[in-house]
C-alpha cells in the first residue's frame, strides 16, 4: 500500500503544485499586459491626438494667461514669411445661467473665430459650424484697437453635452459670470452647437464652450489690468505655417527659431517638440508599468522558484537515485530549466488570455471612462514578446535555486 | 539483445580502505578500517554483517558514490582516486547497474520510462531506448506494464521494474543493497533468479548486501563486514 497510496498522492501533488505555479504566473504576466495594452493604447491615442493638430508652433508664457497683446501679435505674426494664420487661445472657467438653471461650471475657450478652426485637426473642425458663428470674424471690431469700445456680437457656441443636459438651442440666450453669484454677468445668445470629440477626460471638458476671445477678456477680467491698461491676455497663440513649410521639418525649425529670437519672453515650441516631449513622457509612464509590473511579476516568478524548489525538496530521494545511476548534474539542470521554461510560457500564455479576459470585462462593465480607456488598447507584438522573453529568461533564472538544491542533495544519505 | 554490446565485466580492488564520517566530531563515526579486497571479473559477492557495520557504505565505495578517507579504488585497474565528479558519475552510468531496498523507481514516469531514464541519460536515441526498455521489461516478466506508474506496481513488480533499470546501459558491475529487504518470499525469489539470470547472461560482476541468508546463498563468495572491518572472506577460507 505504501507505493501505491504515497506514489499517486504524489504525481496529484505534483500535478497541483505545477497548476497552482503556472496558475500565479498568469496572474503575474497579466499585470503587465493589461497595463501595458491600455496604457499604451492610451498613450499612443494621445500622442497620434497631438501629431494631428492643425498648428505646427506655439507660443506660450508661463504663469496664468500670460501672453500679453494677443491681438497685436496675432496681426504681427500673420504679416510675418510662412505663417498662415495665427490663432490665440484663452481659457477660463465661467459659470452659465440660463433661465432658472445655473450656476453651471463651464469651461469656456476665447478665440478668433476666423483663426481657429484653421489650427484644429481636420476630424475636430468637422465638428463646429463653418464658418463659426459667432460674428466679428477678426474679432477687431469689438477690441477696436484695445478699446474694447466696439460692439460686441454677444454670441456664444456650446457643446452638445451641455446643450442637452440643460435643453439650450440655437437662439436661447444665457448668461455667463466669472463667478458663481453671478456678479457682472453679461448676456450672450447661443449660436451655435458643437460636437465632442471622444475624451477621455470626461464631462468637465464635454462642457465647453466658445466665445470671441475679446468677449472673454471682458468678461474675466483680461481685457484690462488693475490700474485699467489694455493686457488683452492669452494663454497661447498657435501658428499654422503656409505651403510646403508646414511638412518640411527644417522650416517648421527655423519657423520656431526666428519667432524665439522676436519673443525670447515667450516660450516657443514646435508640435514636434511637444509630441516628442509627450512621448518621452509616454515613456516614463511605459517605464513606470514595467516597474509595477516588475512587482508582480517578481511575486510570480518566487513563487515559482518556491514551486520548484518544493519540487525538489518533493524529489529528494528521485533526484538521489538520479545521480546515483550516474545522471550529469547538467542534465538534472536542465531539466529544471525545462520545467521553469514549461511552467513560465504556461503562464504567459495564460497571463495573456487573462489580461485579454479582464480588457474584455472592463470593456463591458467598466465606468464610461474606463470604458474609453479599454477601447484604446493595443497589443504591441515587440513589448508582448520581451515581456514573454524576460518571464521566460527570469524562469530560467529562478531554476537556478532548485538546481542549486538538488545539487546539494547527499546522495548515500538520502538513498539509505 | 539489441543495441550496443555489453561493458565487460568489472574488476575492483580496494586498497587499504577508510571511511570516517563527520571526522573530529564528537559525533564520528569510522565505517571502514583499512579494507583491502579484489573482486575478480564475473564474481558473485555477497556482503553480510550486522547493521551499522558497514556493508553498504563499503558498497558505495565500490560503485563510487562514496569517497574513501583514506585507502585508494581500482576499477580494472585504473585508480578512481584523482576523478571528477563528473567522471565518476560517468563511469557509474556506464558501468554500474544499481539496486536498491526501497526501490526508488521515478513514480512520475511509467515502468518503461523509468527502464529507459539511464539509457536517456547516455544519449541513446528514442527508438533503442524503447527497444531496449521493452526488451528488459520483457526479460523481467513485465511486458505487459510498460505504461504503468510506480503506484500502480507492487512491490515484487516495481523491484523488477528496478532490475531492469539496472540492466538498461549493460553495465559490467551490478550492485544491490538489500534487494529484496521488501519483498515476501515469492518475490525475493524471483528477483534472485533475475540476478542470477543477469550474471550467466551478462557475466557482470555482482554484489549484493543482504542480511538474508537466501540471497547470500545465490552468491560464490561470502564477505562478512563487522564494525568496519572485513572479518570473513569466503575465497580465503
Amino acid at each position: 500500500m505504501r507505493g501505491l497510496s504515497g506514489g499517486r498522492w504524489r504525481l496529484r501533488h505534483w500535478r497541483l503544485q505545477t497548476a497552482l505555479a503556472a496558475l500565479a504566473l498568469a496572474f503575474a504576466v497579466s499585470l503587465p499586459v493589461l497595463l501595458l495594452s491600455v496604457g499604451g493604447g492610451v498613450s499612443s491615442h494621445e500622442l497620434a491626438n497631438l501629431r494631428s493638430t492643425g498648428f505646427e508652433v506655439s507660443l506660450s508664457a508661463p504663469g496664468e494667461h500670460g501672453i500679453t497683446g494677443a491681438h497685436a501679435l496675432v496681426e504681427k505674426l500673420a504679416g510675418e514669411p510662412n505663417i498662415a494664420v495665427a490663432s490665440p487661445v484663452l481659457s477660463v472657467p465661467v459659470d452659465l445661467f440660463a433661465g432658472t438653471s445655473g450656476p453651471v461650471p463651464l469651461l469656456v475657450e476665447g478665440v478668433v473665430p476666423s483663426a481657429f478652426l484653421a489650427t484644429l485637426p481636420p476630424e475636430e473642425a468637422g465638428l463646429f459650424p463653418k464658418p463659426l458663428p459667432l460674428g466679428d470674424p477678426t474679432d477687431l471690431v469689438h477690441f477696436d484697437h484695445g478699446t474694447y469700445a466696439g460692439p460686441s456680437a454677444g454670441r456664444i457656441l456650446i457643446s452638445s453635452p451641455i446643450a442637452y443636459a440643460h435643453g439650450l438651442t440655437v437662439g436661447t440666450p444665457v448668461r455667463l459670470a466669472a463667478t458663481p453669484d453671478g456678479v457682472g454677468a453679461e448676456n450672450f445668445t447661443v449660436a451655435g452647437i458643437f460636437g465632442v470629440p471622444p475624451t477621455l477626460l470626461g464631462p468637465t471638458a464635454a462642457f465647453a464652450a466658445l466665445l470671441p476671445l475679446s468677449d472673454l477678456q471682458v468678461l474675466t477680467g483680461y481685457a484690462r489690468g488693475p490700474s485699467g491698461d489694455v493686457i488683452d491676455a492669452a494663454d497661447t497663440v498657435e501658428v499654422a505655417l503656409a505651403g510646403s513649410a508646414a511638412t518640411d521639418p527644417g522650416a517648421v525649425s527655423r519657423v520656431a527659431a526666428s519667432l524665439q529670437e522676436q519673443y525670447p519672453f515667450y516660450a516657443v515650441a514646435t508640435q514636434s517638440q511637444t509630441v516628442q516631449q509627450a512621448e518621452r513622457a509616454a515613456s516614463i509612464l511605459t517605464g513606470f508599468y514595467f516597474a509595477l509590473s516588475s512587482i508582480g511579476l517578481a511575486v510570480g516568478l518566487l513563487f515559482l522558484a518556491l514551486v520548484l524548489v518544493r519540487r525538489v525538496e518533493g524529489m529528494r530521494s528521485e533526484i538521489a537515485v538520479r545521480r546515483a545511476i550516474g545522471v550529469p548534474a547538467g542534465q538534472i539542470a536542465r531539466e529544471l530549466a525545462g520545467s521553469a521554461l514549461l511552467l513560465a510560457a504556461v503562464g504567459i500564455v495564460g497571463g495573456m488570455v487573462l489580461a485579454y479576459l479582464a480588457i474584455a470585462a472592463l470593456a463591458r462593465f467598466g465606468s464610461p471612462t474606463v470604458q474609453a480607456a479599454v477601447e484604446l488598447s493595443v497589443y504591441d507584438p515587440t513589448t508582448l514578446l520581451l515581456l514573454a522573453a524576460a518571464v521566460l529568461g527570469l524562469g530560467v533564472l529562478s531554476s537556478g535555486l532548485a538546481t542549486r538544491a538538488a545539487l546539494r542533495i547527499p546522495i548515500t544519505e538520502t538513498l539509505r | 539483445m539489441s543495441g550496443s554490446a555489453p561493458s565487460p565485466a568489472t574488476e575492483v580492488y580496494l586498497d587499504g580502505i577508510g571511511k570516517t564520517f563527520h571526522a573530529g566530531r564528537p559525533d564520528e563515526v569510522r565505517a571502514l578500517r583499512t579494507v583491502t579486497l579484489r573482486i575478480e571479473p564475473g564474481e558473485y559477492v555477497s556482503i553480510e554483517g550486522p547493521s551499522g557495520g558497514g556493508k553498504t557504505t563499503l558498497l558505495n565505495v565500490v560503485g563510487l558514490l562514496e569517497r574513501p578517507s583514506a585507502g585508494r579504488v581500482f576499477w580494472n585497474r585504473t585508480s578512481a582516486e584523482g576523478l571528477s565528479e563528473r567522471a565518476r558519475a560517468r563511469l557509474r552510468l556506464t558501468g554500474v547497474g544499481f539496486i536498491f531496498q526501497r526501490f526508488f523507481l521515478i513514480p512520475t514516469l511509467t515502468a518503461r520510462e523509468n527502464v529507459e531514464m539511464p539509457m536517456r541519460a547516455l544519449g541513446r536515441p528514442a527508438a533503442e531506448r524503447r527497444s531496449r526498455a521493452d526488451e528488459l521489461l520483457g526479460l523481467v516478466g513485465l511486458s505487459g506494464r510498460a505504461g504503468a506508474y510506480p503506484h500502480q506496481l507492487s512491490g515484487g513488480e516495481e523491484q523488477r521494474v528496478a532490475v531492469a533499470r539496472a540492466l538498461a546501459n549493460r553495465p559490467g558491475l551490478l550492485l544491490a543493497d538489500e534487494p529484496t529487504g521488501e519483498l515476501d518470499r515469492a518475490n525475493t525469489d524471483s528477483v534472485l533468479d533475475l540476478l542470477d539470470q543477469a550474471h550467466r547472461t551478462t557475466g557482470a560482476s555482482i554484489v549484493v548486501v543482504t542480511h538474508n541468508p537466501l540471497v547470500a546463498a545465490r552468491a560464490r563468495r561470502h564477505l562478512a563486514i563487522e564494525d568496519g572491518q572485513l572479518v570473513r572472506d569466503s575465497a580465503s577460507e
